[in-house]
């Protein structure tokens, strides 16, 4: 395998009875880059991330994060890469700060260390005033960020992020924003899925963009816009145009003065 | 919105006949309570915005979530067969009860009835609460964008309410009363007026209380406090197991006599007494209950009126003590430590934790006393012995899904775990944790089991006897907690521990792991409690022996099995 490629799966496939959700996706991430993987609803964004990150078993194919294969040597893959899983799946009963302190102590990193980072992680956050509140009590943009902690707690080669702007304010979205450029600024890898398409373009110099369950098109932002914009390119590459018939026909009672 | 006069059809409710057209509803009445039965059709009040929506339409969305929620789900919908029978079985058995009054002396069937509609009430009253959640139509809120009037909205919930499988179940055991007590031609006319008034008090009392509550219910801290409060209902359920236990020495006849003289004067009192008197009493008896309905019906639609527009306040937490916790000053710093200090924050903080907790020492006590309590057995350390050994059987248990209650965020976890030695590792830290509530607490169970039984000195081969069962139930739990790993909810009710569709499992990995503790714990436990008492001090080194195989058996199968177990503990419930 190249050990150049920070991620690379080939023909990952995944079902759930009938339905292929991931069918054969071969995605390259090369190192150092600030890579998004857009694709719609149900595209197969999130169970891709799934199995490349190792929580969810694959039907087929293999999982390769800088060379180490995620499913034959686990302990050398997951001391590399950190998650922000969809669903902002987090022990909700710990404050943001014992959250943290959890995840260091797990991850066997010694206990002043972990003390010393998640404070300066709570800080960058901007959560030192709720770091004694319970996550449980937390808004999204909030978790959101508890979340990027704890997956940067460790300092790792890959960040995976699944959806990491959705439902966070713009606040907390350029808190995130500038945490994630000066990580990638270091050398270190971000892969992140979305639908924002602006938001992909403006961060990301390496785009993969999926559609039923396969990789439609792979490479540096610049080359797969192709002297578009990204959603316009992105449109055209998912088979969905703009002014698409039926965009214009029906709901003509819709703005009328009175029904 | 100004000047703009929208149609609100009856578009959400698929089915309806609406056609904001010619639908218009006739009269408006925006203050009044009595949209008129029967009326389907949603329509606009011209003028006002109102929407004039008959109760049918309520019903129809009722009947259309039971059917939505069935849709494409197999074990939900054997699950709805089971409730339909379930409820068949209730009403027929109910109904028969109730009718088979007639041939019981006539004071006493009306004591029965008396007993049976408080019964009907309260339960009205405290299911939907500990259910609540189940069913979208108990939450104003969901419906206060449309727009609607107050009281449209009260006769649309109220027809939604009276809407099911369990009304109507209800509905028929009430009537039964009719065939048990009421006499003569008066008797059944007011009865059926008592009867139908006894249905609805339920049910207007039922969504009173929860309308009331639904601003509680909805910030995080009443959820809480409403899930540890199914404690009392499981405390409850033992309560006759109790009494029975002791002999209870009172005769039954007058035990019922008693308490239906405390509950003559309470609606259910009234309405059992107006269908057994079918005179003048019955019809005051009517009248005034007419009266209550109307005034709880009033106290609804404001209380409504207020849930509507409450806010949310579920984001406002307080802060927690930032401890580093008694147990991580004694243990070395990592893994384990990490585990072990998680798990007893989540047993004081997660409601589920305490409500486990509670339930499984308070059973325990509850179960040893009533051991104790029956004469005539052989009095010896077995007495002292037998309960301290079912406390740790108990508590053992509590450990059969050890990762049911970290759920979805096990994942963090698993993202950490590259061997089995860390799955390992982390059985031990939770098992740690169980270990630093239970030894303590199966101690001092075993000492107040050896003072009743009448000599202390038993406590101290009822505690280490007692320790070792727990060690074996640690084993046995580590081992189904990973082949048998089932979600437990977030809401907790009474009724059910596991996600939909996995209850069957948590039966089997709980069965199991009782059954494995039992057989497993013999060894030591049964020479014990046969007389054998220096083995007890065997007990404790086979117990964590027992604990230290089950963790290595289950440490290997959790790595070989961890997105599998992850799946199974995070279903939508």
């Amino acid at each position: 395998m190249d050990v150049a490629d920070a991620v690379r799966t080939q023909g990952l496939l995944k079902r759930f009875g009938q339905q292929v959700a991931v069918g054969g996706v071969d995605l390259v991430v090369p190192h150092g880059s600030f890579a998004g993987l857009v694709g719609p609803n149900g595209a197969g964004k999130t169970t891709t991330l799934s199995m490349v990150t190792g929580l969810l078993r694959p039907d087929g194919g293999g999982v390769w994060i800088d060379g180490a294969d995620v499913w034959r040597d686990p302990v050398a893959v997951k001391a590399r890469i950190g998650v922000l899983p969809e669903g902002l799946r987090l022990f909700e009963r710990l404050s943001g700060r014992e959250l943290l302190s959890y995840n260091g102590q797990l991850r066997g990193i010694p206990k002043d260390e972990v003390q010393r980072r998640a404070e300066e992680l709570l800080r960058v956050m901007d959560l030192t005033e709720s770091a004694d509140k319970l996550v449980v009590d937390y808004s999204t943009g909030m978790r959101k960020k508890i979340g990027l902690a704890a997956a940067l707690l460790h300092n790792p080669r890959v960040l995976f992020l699944d959806e990491p702007f959705e439902g966070v304010d713009p606040v907390s979205a350029n808190t995130l924003v500038e945490v994630l450029r000066r990580y990638t600024a270091s050398g270190s890898t971000v892969v992140f899925s979305s639908h924002v398409m602006e938001l992909v373009e403006r961060l990301c110099d390496w785009v993969s963009v999926m559609s039923r369950g396969r990789i439609v098109a792979q490479g540096p932002l610049d080359e797969v816009r192709g002297g578009r914009s990204l959603n316009e390119a992105f449109l055209g590459l998912v088979g969905a145009h703009a002014g698409h018939e039926g965009g214009g026909e029906g709901l003509s009672w819709l703005g009328a003065t009175s029904a | 919105m100004a000047g703009r006069d929208l149609g609100v059809s009856g578009g959400g409710f698929p089915g309806s006949a609406a056609d904001p057209g010619t639908g218009a509803g006739p009269g408006a009445d925006p203050g009044g309570a009595g949209a008129g039965p029967g009326r389907g059709a949603a329509g606009t009040h011209p003028g006002t915005g109102a929407v004039a929506v008959g109760p049918a339409v309520f019903a129809r969305l009722k009947l259309r979530l039971i059917a939505g929620n069935l849709r494409g789900d197999t074990t939900r919908m054997l699950g709805f067969v089971f409730t339909l029978l379930a409820a068949l079985v209730v009403a027929g058995l109910g109904f028969s009860a109730m009718a088979m009054l007639r041939s019981a002396p006539p004071q006493v069937a009306a004591d029965a009835v008396t007993l049976l509609f408080t019964a009907i009430l309260v339960g009205w009253v405290v299911v939907p609460l500990l259910a609540f959640g189940l069913d979208d139509t108990l939450d104003p809120s969901r419906l206060a964008l449309f727009p609607l009037s107050t009281g449209r909205l009260a006769a649309g919930m109220f027809t939604a309410a009276v809407t099911g499988v369990w009304p109507a179940a209800t509905l028929f055991v009430t009537f039964g009363a009719i065939a048990g007590l009421a006499a003569g031609a008066g008797g059944v006319l007011l009865g059926t007026a008592a009867v139908l008034l006894q249905f609805v008090l339920c049910i207007v009392t039922s969504r009173l209380v929860t309308t009331s509550l639904s601003g509680v219910l909805r910030t995080r801290r009443g959820r809480d406090v409403l899930a540890v409060s199914v404690i009392f209902f499981i405390l409850a359920a033992q309560l006759p197991n109790l009494l029975l236990n002791h002999g209870f020495s009172g005769d039954p006849q007058a035990m019922l006599r008693e308490i239906a003289a405390v509950l003559r004067w309470t609606p259910p009192g009234l309405a059992a007494h107006a269908v057994a008197d079918g005179g003048l009493a019955a019809l005051a008896e009517v009248v005034l209950l007419a009266a209550l309905a109307a005034g709880l019906g009033f106290l609804w639609i404001a209380a409504l009126r207020r849930a509507m527009v409450t806010a949310d306040a579920s984001t406002e937490g307080a802060s927690v003590r930032n401890s580093r916790g008694l147990l991580a000053r004694f243990l070395p710093d990592g893994p384990l430590a990490a585990v072990a200090t998680k798990e007893l924050r989540y047993a004081r903080r997660d409601p589920r934790g305490r409500v486990g907790w509670f339930a499984a020492l308070a059973i325990t006590g509850v179960m040893a006393f009533s051991l104790n309590g029956g004469e005539g057995g052989t009095p010896g350390p077995v007495l002292a012995i037998g309960p301290a050994c079912l406390g740790g059987l108990m508590i053992g248990l509590q450990s059969c899904n050890s990762f049911g209650i970290d759920g979805r965020s096990l994942w963090m976890n698993s993202m950490v775990y590259g061997t089995a030695r860390d799955w390992r590792t982390d059985l031990a830290g939770r098992h740690l944790a169980v270990a630093v509530i239970a030894a303590p607490a199966l101690a001092v169970l075993a000492v107040v089991a050896a003072f009743l039984a009448g000599n202390p000195v038993w406590a101290v081969p009822a505690t280490l006897t007692a320790w070792g069962v727990l060690g074996v139930g640690l084993g046995a739990g580590a081992l189904s907690s990973v082949l048998m790993p089932y979600t437990v909810p977030e809401r907790l009710n009474a009724f059910t521990g596991a996600a939909p569709g996995q209850g069957g499992i948590a039966f089997a990995g709980s069965f199991g792991t009782m059954i494995g503790t039992a057989v497993l714990a013999l060894p030591v436990a049964l020479p014990v409690l046969l007389g054998l008492t220096w083995v007890c001090a065997l007990a404790l080194p086979y117990g964590v022996l027992i604990a230290a195989v089950g963790r290595r058996i289950a440490g290997n199968l959790a790595f070989a099995r961890y997105p599998e177990l992850l799946a199974s503990i995070s279903q939508p419930a």
